[in-house]
């Protein structure tokens, strides 16, 4: 029951999009289509459910203050890594984006080619390295963070699929020019937080 | 009517290309065609439009729906002012008199906020008029407090109507609900306004007979509370009804059912009463300018969220018999008003049954689990309003798939 409050608060109360406003730049680039959208956030679904937990680990035994005790090396003991912990939790990302890359690339061209720049660009996505960083401030175990990371992506890849099907239909609006394009993509990624605030405040 | 189409015709040169007053045509347009039908008729050949209906009228349909609601709860305001002051057996003339001080002009405000704004977008856009500000400009002070500031009303209305509205194009091209948005920007922007004890009309220096409280029945039951050896959990809700309104002064027993059905309890404008809400419904489904499938499926939706509650019964709110929701606060004017918006509503046959079901569910979860909104009806139109093209989406995916496969075989 703990496990899907987790999933339950990371989707819908404190998603990465309209409570954190994190991962803006594929959020708002990446939504003109429906089955592009799904396929980036699918994408973000996975780097997200591996990412988590593997730099969970890395902290745990790699970068916290006495992490490396284990080694069961005096000197190593009192070392404090978590200086690098950016780079450290990058370096994650980036290797599992280019696994994903090359998945996509294999399976999927066709995907991978309307993906473009976004696909590799994951890498740098605020939502998935602000997850990291949550799961070390909120102090997940091993599982918990596995079901925040899956979590955050899922709540990702609702925004978008929702944007995105939001843009298809707005393709038989009017829009006034100035606004047209990226203007009203954040007039409606407002007013959805705006519909999202219904879950701000429950307590599970 | 005959002079007065006389009138508009002799006019209407200087509108029309090349004349002196080109620029505000579609000024003219919007007092012609509200009141004839268009001059327009469709060409000798191709299809034939045979039905007098056009938007217009259709939105007039609706205003004509919230009209009951709307005398109901100018009676209601009245009533409310009075009970609180202790006065329970006052005329019914001095009750629709207060009403109508406190609503009328919220409605003028709202119709002139959003009319102003509405004609500096037709003529800078060159669009013309849009037809659904006569709805949106009723439902807004509707779900008003009757006491709320009027600059408010003003301010929510105007950015309703600029930036859920007309940023997108005008009517039809929204993507959430225009009105509702007005009250959600309210609600966040002003949240000591427009909740709390807002729901009845006391003037500032008048004394309100002892205990009165002023909460909503929502509130009411959302704060009642288990005791050691009382009742059991089903009456709970129901004796906390009771009792919060106990010590008043003619009111003992202003929520009960009969009473949250026919509305005579605090509220927004329009929302109180479910009866009033269901006769609309009824016109509303009659006239088939509203879906029946979002209405019917939104009832579902909230009477098995509010089953599934009833089974785990942890909390008096969670056991009160689930059609109490039904009753209670906005649903019923929600789901009957807001829900089904042609616009904001899913499109597809499916979608509605989803849509309002998803609706009905929502609301009733929002109701119980978040403490921080005692109504969740506005807030899950408004989430459902974000997903109804995702949903209509995968829906039309799903005919195609269907029909492929046909197809092939």
């Amino acid at each position: 029951m703990e496990y899907v409050n987790i999933v339950v608060r990371s989707v819908f109360i404190e998603n990465m999009v309209f409570a954190y406003f994190l991962g803006m730049c594929s959020y708002l680039a990446v939504s003109k289509k429906v089955s592009t959208a799904m396929g980036l956030g699918l994408a973000v679904i996975f780097v997200l459910t591996m990412t988590v937990p593997i730099n969970y680990g890395i902290q745990k035994f790699v970068l916290e203050e006495g992490a490396l005790s284990w080694t069961g090396v005096e000197a190593l003991a009192a070392v404090d890594l978590s200086f690098l912990q950016f780079i450290m939790f990058i370096a994650v990302i980036a290797s599992m984006v280019q696994l994903v890359e090359m998945v996509i690339e294999k399976v999927s061209p066709a995907l991978y080619g309307s993906l473009g720049i976004f696909l590799p660009l994951i890498a740098v996505n605020c939502a998935i390295l602000g997850s990291s960083l949550f799961m070390v401030q909120k102090e997940f175990d091993f599982v918990e963070s596995v079901f925040f990371g899956f979590g955050s992506g899922v709540g990702f890849w609702l925004a978008i699929i929702a944007l995105a099907a939001i843009r298809e239909k707005l393709q038989y609006s009017n829009v006034p020019a100035p606004l047209k394009g990226l203007g009203i993509t954040f007039i409606i990624t407002g007013l959805m937080g705006l519909a999202f605030m219904s879950f701000m405040g429950i307590k599970l | 009517m005959k002079f007065l189409h006389t009138i508009l015709e002799k006019q209407k040169p200087n509108f029309e290309k090349g004349g002196k007053l080109e620029r505000y045509y579609y000024l003219f347009e919007a007092a012609e065609t509200f009141a004839f039908t268009p001059p327009t008729t469709t060409g000798k050949k191709g299809v034939q439009v045979r039905d007098a209906i056009d938007l217009k009228r259709m939105m007039m349909t609706v205003v004509l729906a919230m009209i009951p609601a709307l005398i109901y709860g100018i009676w209601n305001v009245g009533h409310q002012h009075f009970l609180a002051l202790g006065q329970p057996n006052a005329e019914l003339i001095d009750k629709v008199l207060i009403g109508l001080q406190q609503t009328l002009p919220i409605i003028l405000v709202s119709y002139t906020a959003g009319g102003i704004v509405e004609v500096i977008f037709a003529i800078i856009r060159k669009h013309p008029i849009n037809e659904g500000f006569l709805v949106t400009g009723m439902l807004i002070p509707l779900v008003m407090p009757p006491a709320i500031p009027l600059w408010q009303v003003a301010l929510a209305t105007v950015f309703a109507v600029v930036i859920v509205k007309e940023a997108f194009g005008g009517t039809g091209m929204n993507i959430l609900n225009v009105a509702l948005t007005a009250r959600a920007f309210l609600y966040f922007a002003y949240p000591s306004d427009i909740s709390g004890e807002v729901w009845t009309y006391v003037p500032k220096d008048a004394a309100t007979v002892e205990g009165y409280s002023g909460a909503t029945a929502l509130a009411v039951a959302a704060e009642a509370k288990f005791e050691e050896g009382a009742a059991g959990a089903t009456e709970r809700v129901s004796e906390a009804l009771t009792a919060s309104v106990a010590n008043w002064n003619g009111a003992e027993s202003m929520f009960s059912e009969f009473n949250m059905f026919m509305g005579a309890i605090p509220g927004s404008i329009g929302e109180t009463s479910a009866l009033m809400c269901l006769i609309g419904g009824l016109i509303l489904i009659f006239t088939g300018v509203a879906s029946w499938k979002i209405m019917v499926s939104g009832v579902i939706g909230a009477l098995v969220m509010g089953g599934i509650f009833n089974l785990f019964g942890a909390t008096p709110f969670m056991a009160m018999p689930a059609w109490y929701h039904l009753i209670m606060g906005g649903f019923a004017f929600g789901i009957v008003f807001m829900a089904t918006d042609p616009v904001s509503a899913s499109h597809t046959e499916t979608g509605k049954w989803i849509y309002g079901f998803l609706i009905g569910l929502l609301t009733v979860l929002i109701r119980v689990f978040n403490p921080a909104y005692p109504e969740g009806i506005m807030l899950a139109i408004l989430l459902m309003n974000v997903f109804a093209p995702l949903i209509d989406f995968y829906v039309i995916e799903g005919n195609k798939k269907r029909r492929l496969k046909r197809a092939t075989l």
